[in-house]
This record gives C-alpha cells, structure tokens and sequence, in this order.
C-alpha cells in the first residue's frame, strides 16, 4: 500500500508546475555555476602555480648559503581546491598567503583580493542552491501535503479506507523526498559534467567519496524542510495559512539567523586592530630588551664590539625568546582574528542552515576548517625546515650551532652554517587534504544534530497527523 | 466604486492570517536589530571619538611642520543602521602627508577578514525579506482566489469595469501594506531616538523620509508582481506558487549571481598589481631627490627626537647642516608632492575600474527590484562606493590645504621651522654644554647628555597650529545623492507601472468563470 502511496504522490509531483519550475531554476542555475567555477579555477591556478613558482625559485636563489634558506622568508598560498564546487565556504575573504621562513610565522595575508565594492556575495554552488534555492522548494512542495488533500475532500476518502495514518506520512515523505532529489541529483549532474569536460578540474577518487557525503548531507539537510514543511501541513486547516508560516520560518532559519552570527560575535569577542597588534609586539620587544638587561641572558648578550667579550650563545638565546615571545603574539592576533567567526557560528547552530554549511565545509575541506588545517600544516612544514636546516648544521664544523634569526650574528660569528646546500634535498610545502573520515569526524557533531532536528520534526509530523481532523 | 472595492478588500485583508503574522513579525524583528545595530552603531561612534580626540591632543605636540600628518577619520553614518553597504568594510581613516595618498580599500588588517563570512544585517533585510513576501502574500489571492470563492463573478456581474475593480485592488493591497511599513519605521525612529549618542540633523531626517518612500515603492512593486500572477493563473496555489520561484529568484539568485557574473565577465586587475605600480613610482620619486639632493649633506654634529605622531625631527644642528637642510627640503618636497598627485591619479584610475565592474553587476541586477532597492538603499543612507569616494576627495583636498598651510608658514619649506625648532645658537650651547659634562661627568656622560635633551625638548614650544585648517567630512550633499538615486526610483516605478500594465492587459481577458 505504502509503495502506491509513493507512486501516486510522485506522480501527482512530477506533473505540478512547482516541479518544472524548480528544475528549471535548479538546472539553470547548476548550469550556470558549473561555467562560472570552472572559468575560476583556471583562473586561481594560474595564479597559484605563477605565486608559487617564484616563491620556489627565490627558494632556489638562497641554497648557496644555509643560513639564507633557513632565514628566507617563504611564502605559501592557498591552493585552488575542485571541492569549492560543492561549497566554497567564503573562502575568498580569507587570508591566502602564509608568510614565514624557519624562525617566524606572520599574520596570513589576503592577496589578489576581489573587487571590495561588490560587497559581500555567495558564489552559486551545490551549497547555496541546497541552503536557499532547494530548502525554499523542499517547503513549496510540502505546505500542501495534509492540509491540501484536506481542503481538496481526498484525504477523508483515503483514511476511509483500512490505510494506517502513519503509512500515508511515511509514503508521502518518502515520495516529496524523491522527487526533491531529482533536481539536485539532475542540477549537479550537469553541473559536474560542465566542470569536468572543461578539462581544467581533476576530480580524484577521493574526492568522488565526498561529494558522494555531502550529496547525502544534502538531503539530510533537506529532509529537515520536508518534515518541517508536512508538520506546519498537518498543524493547519488551510493551505494558505500553512503557506505563511512555512515561508516565515524559512526567512528565519535561513536567511535571519545565519545573519545574527554577526552580532553574537560583535557583543561576544572583539575584533583586534593592527594597532594593537603593534601594541603588544613593541611590548614583548620592550619585555624582551629589559630581560637582557638585567641579565637573563647572560652577560653582554646581544651586545656587539671590539671593546667588550662578546657572547655568541647568549644573544642566540636573547634573538630566539624575541623570535619565540613575537611568535606567540602573532598566534594570539590571528586566534583572535578568527575567534568571533567560530564563535558566531557556534551559537546559531541552532539554524539548520549553518549546521549544514559548516559539516558540507568539513567535508569538502573549505572554509574555516581548511584554513585553520593549512596554518597548522605551514607551521609543522616550518619545524621539518627547522629540523632539516639543525641537521645541516650539525654536519657543518665551523658553524657555532646556534640557531637564531639575527643577520649581524650570523655574518660576524657564522652561528649558522654558510655552507651551500642542495635544493632538492631542502624539504617543501605539500598541502594534505584530509581523509574522508577525519573530516566527518570534524563533522560529528553537526551531522548528529541534523539528524536530531529530523527525528524531532518527523515525531512531531507524526503526532500532529494522528490528531488531525480530516473534515 | 473603485473606493468601495477598495474598502472592502482593505478590511477583508485586515482580517487575515497572514496579515497578522506579517505585521507582528515585522515589528518583532524591528524592535529585536534596532537596539543592536544602534549599540553598534555607539561603539563606533565612540571609537571615533577617542580617535579624533588622540588626534588632536597629538597635534598640540606639534613642534615642527615637517612633523604635521595628523590622521582623519571618516565619522560612522547613523543611517547605516538603515543600511549597512560598504560602511564596515572601507577604511575609516586616512593619514594626511604630505606625499601620501589616501588608502583606497580595506588593507588588510585594518578590518577582520574573516568576518565576510557573516551575512549582514540591517532594517533593510527585514524589508527586503520579510516585507516583500508579505507583498506576495497580500496579493496572490486577489483575483484568482476570488474567482474561487466565486465573488468575483458577482462583482462584475454589475456595472462594475474591471479597472476599476483592478485599481481598487491595487489601492487596498497598497494601504494594507503601509501599515506594517509604517509601524516599523515609527518603532524603529523611536528606539533610535531612544539611544543618547544618536543625533540626526535635518538632512538625516529627509534622507530617512526618503527612505521611507523608496520603501513604499519597493514593496508595491512586489505587491504588483504578486497582482500580475493573480491575473494570469486561475487558481490561487499556482499564482501563490509562480509568485514565490520569481520571489527567491529576485531575493536570492539575482543579487548574488550578478556579482559572480560580473565577476567573470569582467575581471579587475589584482591590488598588488596596482600597489606595484604605485611601488614603481615611489622608487622613482626617491631616485629623482636622491639626483636633486646628492651634493647635500645630511650628516654632522646634531641631535634629533622623536615627536607628535611618531615622527622623527631634528632638535639641533650646525649652522652649514642646517643650510643643506633647508636646500633639501626645497628641492624635495614639491617632487614630492607632484608624485604624490600621479599616485592619487593611479588609484583613481583603479577605483574607476572596480566601479565599471560593479556597474555591471548593477547592470545584470537591474532585473531584481530587490537589487534596485538594495543599491538605492545604500545611496540613500551614504554607505556605498560613491560616498567614500567623497571621503577621500574631501582627505585629499584637506592635505593639499594642509600643505599649502606649511608651505605659507615656512616659506615653500625652505624656513629652518620646516624641519628643526633649533636655532644656530641652540647648537652652540650644546657643544658647550658637552664639552662641561664630559669634563665633569665623564663617567655618566650618556645619562646626563640625556637629561640635557629631555629637558631641552621639553623647553621647545610647540606649534600653534590654531588656524591650521580643519577636517570636515560631513556626508555628501543631499542634491548629489539625489541626482544619483533619481535615475533607481525612476526604474522602481517604471517596474510598478509595468507590472500594474500587465496586470490590467491579463485582467482584461481573465475568465472569471
């Protein structure tokens, strides 16, 4: 019976214009996002392979003396990734060069940024048609289920018959659900096959797997809608007014509460400036230059001259708690940098929109997360340059083996090795995407509450339809 | 007739759900943002504040011209509350130097990247969002689901003309949805009046008005895409349905897909290129005075300090340093200056190029009323690109005044007060006086040399800088916004008048039956 229930429902679907207006939109628009993203990343790539090639060659240039690859200042970018087509994750806006060279790590910067005056937009991807266009369409074909067949007499003839009243939900849940999957499943199809003939997107097996997750996620998320949708239908009389408060909870799910995060994050934490920034590093530099004076060091640390004992190792340490303490106050600003996003998207978790944004970020590896992974992974790059350039050193009899980021020390007293060194024995930046199961597992905790929010709108559908009066 | 039609349709709305429901949220969400974004508009407001105010009291220290680059800064616009456009995101402050040119974007670092994640949040979304859809809800019911009920067979079943019937329609959908506009504009002005810091000039109440009205047509144009769905279907769910697809698409697909269009149809050059070139002509600049000033000293006995915002300057020299001094200077600064203006020129000339891009995305937009609202909007309250570019022609003419001041006070840089407060005699004490300490006090000699500057700093007067010309950076000028938005209503009512022509031809034929 349950499976006629699917049939007639898919059926009566197909046939609506909702139906084929929505697959026109979500097609057109797939369509016009599989040519714009590919056009992109060619675009980002050439710049990307342009970037780092010189940042290699002028890598190559310091190889004649170690002390110049350990203090060159390398900068690593951002690579253009072929999961932005799932969901690009506002990576645009975030900072995409990492400067830092064995000693320091700086702030990120934001290079070969945009047009500032456009203001801010979402690129059309699989995750903004799901978040805005499909969840929009996921309660047009929903508002109607129960109270519509209610208005149109045929829900009184079905319960007439021995049909239970949860197969009826069930099999019509199951048929909104199919038919809400053809314009995804068919949007993205054209969208990957636009992509993927335009030759400039490799997908790899790997990622074959996410996007195959985030398809899934996609329709969790959905699902919610088309739950939520037949729980208002089952709670109301009228269609219309079922229409009315599906299309205000949607403003507010959807479009409201992603927009509050901004002003949790505002009253939470506050934004650093640069001057503070300078602020705390004269500090530390003020902090680190008391310390020398009153010895900490070591005697004559730091100290240059023909008229006094010089102190290699002491000024070593003296460069290195500078190097160390300014380090650490960098760290500190970009924490604080990212501290009002994370934060802001912690307490609007209750919107199913922001949870569904931030697990399909996780698992595509964009956004935040990305961001956050790749800083890590330049820092652990900086410690295999750092350990890579000790070892060098080591085999070097003439160096004084003091590591530390100080040009006069280096060139008067030789504490690094000046000996040149192989260019392709120095170890270079490789970004690591993570595995599949280390993104869901970021995801964890969103996915559980997407699924909460199903369970709970499914039980209160389900409770709502049991009392409703078919008159 | 048309009055009576319009009466009774204005009740019967009055009366319904969604009318209900639309109004309460709408004064909900209003009396929810309001506190909040006038709280952060006080921030900023403080901040501002304390900025100007740092500002000044460094002024007051003052003690050479060379030493004048005070920083201005761009007062918060109290009607970004209204809408936030680029307000948050342009730099807010420039310094004034001479040779330097105003910043023209966010630099990095001066504002938090990562915040362009958070969607923004104003009185305009609530209009934009909720109030259009409330529109949509009035109005696609208003002849198809007549037809339904079958009333409309029976008002035309009289002498009734169908404009008639279609303007009172009109009419009453209209005044219907004033009454939510105009209450969250009335609890909206009240909360904002509410707030201590927030004062609003004249011009501020015209803009507010204006803003008002622009509302109105925005939200009747909607009402009459609604209307025009109702002529065409016979059954309400599909008008209903057909209204909400054109809905997401003008609210949601238009206003992103044609930045991202634009995007690529026409890509702006990198700022890094730009800030190459600018990079290129700075180096030249400095070339060029190093040729002009390379007979010149800049060594020899003197004592320098660090002064008012930072800058270094010269307490005392000897009388033939101080003559390469001010031959330098003569020379320099005007090469300075006139690179100074090619820079500006650069910068305009890359300004103007992501104006054109976003013209375009304007262009593609055009279609969406949503966008058209959007962009009047941000015009109306002074948030968009055109109001910033005021800020800098009103920086970049305040430095030109600024230097055309020291320029009079020191004679086109050439007076000895350009660069030193000292004067030839000053630099005699000195050697005099370190010739004493290093006889008496030849053991401390740098702790008491030091003494001697701080004290002999501190004795310097600073300058009064009373009639130094004053930054006033209030928003543009009515008339000019004005010219600007004129052309945006215009196409808001051409929109109205279009669908209400459509909607009349499709009424015309509709079957009533």
């Amino acid at each position: 019976m349950i499976r006629q229930i699917i049939y007639r429902e898919i059926l009566e679907n197909l046939l609506s214009l909702r139906f084929s207006l929505s697959l026109l939109l979500a097609i057109s628009l797939f369509a016009a996002a599989g040519f714009v993203f590919a056009a992109k990343y060619r675009q980002e790539s050439q710049d990307y392979w342009k970037d780092t090639n010189e940042n290699l060659s002028s890598l190559s240039e310091q190889t004649n003396r170690l002390c110049d690859v350990a203090r060159y200042q390398q900068t690593v970018y951002r690579k253009p990734k072929s999961l932005a087509l799932c969901t690009e994750g506002f990576e645009k806006y975030f900072p995409n060069s990492f400067r830092f060279n064995v000693f320091s790590m700086y702030i990120p910067q934001v290079r070969r940024q945009g047009n500032f005056d456009l203001g801010r937009f979402s690129d059309i991807d699989l995750g903004f048609i799901t978040s805005l266009i499909l969840s929009f369409i996921a309660l047009i074909f929903t508002y109607d289920t129960i109270c519509g067949e209610k208005e149109a007499g045929t829900l009184r003839l079905m319960l007439a018959s021995s049909i239970h009243r949860h197969k009826i939900l069930l099999g019509k849940y199951i048929g909104v659900m199919l038919t809400l999957g053809i314009p995804l499943l068919l949007g993205l199809l054209v969208n990957l096959l636009i992509v993927i003939s335009s030759r400039d997107v490799i997908i790899s097996s790997g990622d074959w797997l996410k996007i195959f997750t985030i398809i899934l996620l996609s329709l969790l998320f959905l699902s919610i809608f088309v739950l939520l949708g037949m729980f208002v239908s089952s709670r109301t009389a009228h269609s219309a007014n079922s229409m009315v408060i599906l299309l205000l909870v949607w403003v507010g799910l959807v479009i409201l509460i992603p927009s509050f995060g901004r002003i949790i994050s505002d009253a939470a934490c506050e934004s650093p400036t640069q001057a503070e920034l300078q602020r705390r590093l004269a500090e530390v530099d003020k902090q680190n230059l008391d310390d020398a004076a009153s010895g900490k060091f070591g005697k004559n640390a730091g100290s240059f001259g023909s008229n006094i004992v010089e102190n290699p190792p002491g000024t070593a340490r003296l460069v290195n708690a500078r190097t160390e303490a300014r380090n650490q106050v960098y760290e500190d600003h970009l924490n604080k940098m990212m501290a009002p996003l994370i934060f802001g998207r912690y307490y609007t978790r209750f919107s199913p929109t922001v949870l569904y944004q931030c697990a399909s970020e996780a698992i595509a590896g964009t956004g935040i997360t990305r961001f956050k992974s790749l800083y890590q992974q330049v820092k652990r790059y900086q410690q295999d340059l750092k350990e890579y350039v000790r070892g060098k050193d080591a085999e070097d009899p003439e160096s004084l083996h003091l590591l530390c980021d100080h040009g006069q020390a280096i060139s008067k007293w030789g504490v690094i090795s000046k000996k040149p060194v192989s260019f392709d024995s120095v170890p270079k930046f490789q970004e690591q995407d993570l595995a599949l199961g280390q993104s869901l597992k970021l995801a964890i905790w969103d996915i559980g509450l997407l699924v909460l929010f199903n369970l709970v709108f499914f039980a209160a559908s389900f409770v709502s339809f049991l009392r409703y009066d078919v008159r | 007739m048309v009055w009576n039609i319009a009466k009774k349709e204005f009740l019967l709305n009055l009366m319904t759900f969604k009318f209900a429901v639309g109004t309460i949220v709408c004064v909900v969400l209003i009396t929810v943002f309001m506190p909040i974004l006038v709280g952060d508009y006080q921030q900023r407001l403080k901040d501002y504040n304390e900025n100007v105010a740092a500002n000044e009291a460094e002024l007051r220290k003052v003690k050479v011209y060379k030493n004048i680059t005070p920083t201005v800064y761009r007062p918060p616009n109290v009607l970004s509350v209204f809408s936030e456009g680029l307000e948050k995101q342009l730099s807010k402050s420039a310094k004034v130097e001479l040779g330097g040119v105003p910043e023209i974007s966010m630099a990095s670092g001066v504002s938090n990247p990562f915040l362009s994640a958070f969607p923004t949040l104003d009185v305009m979304l609530i209009v934009k969002v909720v109030m259009s859809i409330l529109a949509l809800l009035v109005a696609y019911d208003t002849i198809s689901g007549e037809r339904e009920r079958g009333t409309l067979r029976l008002v035309l079943a009289n002498r009734t003309a169908r404009h008639e019937v279609l303007l009172g329609k009109l009419l009453a959908g209209l005044v219907t949805l004033i009454i939510p506009v105009t209450s969250a504009f009335i609890i909206g002005l009240l909360i904002l009046q509410f707030f201590p810091m927030v004062s609003l000039a004249g011009a501020d109440w015209i803009r507010i008005g204006l803003i008002y009205l622009a509302s109105l047509i925005f939200i009747s144009a909607m009402y009459n895409i609604g209307l025009l769905f109702s002529c065409l279907m016979s059954r309400s769910s599909i008008s209903l349905v057909l209204g909400l697809f054109i809905w997401v698409v003008f609210v949601v697909v238009i206003p992103n897909g044609s930045v991202y269009l634009a995007n690529y149809l026409r890509p702006t050059e990198s700022r890094e290129k730009m800030a190459a070139q600018v990079k290129a002509l700075m180096q030249e600049r400095n070339n060029k005075i190093d040729d002009l000033t390379k007979t010149l000293r800049t060594g020899g006995s003197q004592a320098g300090a660090f002064g008012a915002f930072g800058n270094y300057f010269i307490l005392m020299c000897e009388k033939p340093l101080m003559d390469d001094y001010r031959k330098k200077y003569t020379l320099s600064e005007p090469v300075r200056i006139k690179y100074a203006d090619k820079i500006f020129e650069l910068q305009q000339q890359y300004l103007d190029r992501l104006i054109k891009q976003k013209y375009l995305a304007h262009t593609i937009a055009q279609i969406s009323p949503v966008t058209l609202y959007e962009s009047l909007m941000s015009a109306l309250t002074g948030t968009d690109l055109a109001n910033f570019e005021h800020f800098r022609n009103r920086v970049k003419l305040h430095t030109d005044e600024a230097i055309e001041y020291i320029r009079s006070k020191t004679e086109s840089f050439s007076s000895p007060a350009y660069f030193t407060p000292g004067k030839e005699a000053d630099h005699l004490a000195m050697v005099k006086e370190m010739d004493r300490i290093e006889k008496t006090h030849a053991d401390k000699f740098f702790e008491e040399v030091k003494k001697w500057y701080d004290q002999k700093l501190e004795q310097t007067p600073s300058l009064s800088l009373r009639d130094l010309p004053q930054f006033i950076c209030g928003p543009e000028s009515l008339a000019s916004t004005l010219s600007r938005s004129i052309s945006r209503v215009m196409l808001l009512l051409f929109i109205n008048a279009l669908f209400f022509t459509l909607s009349f031809v499709a009424f015309l034929k509709y079957d009533v039956r």
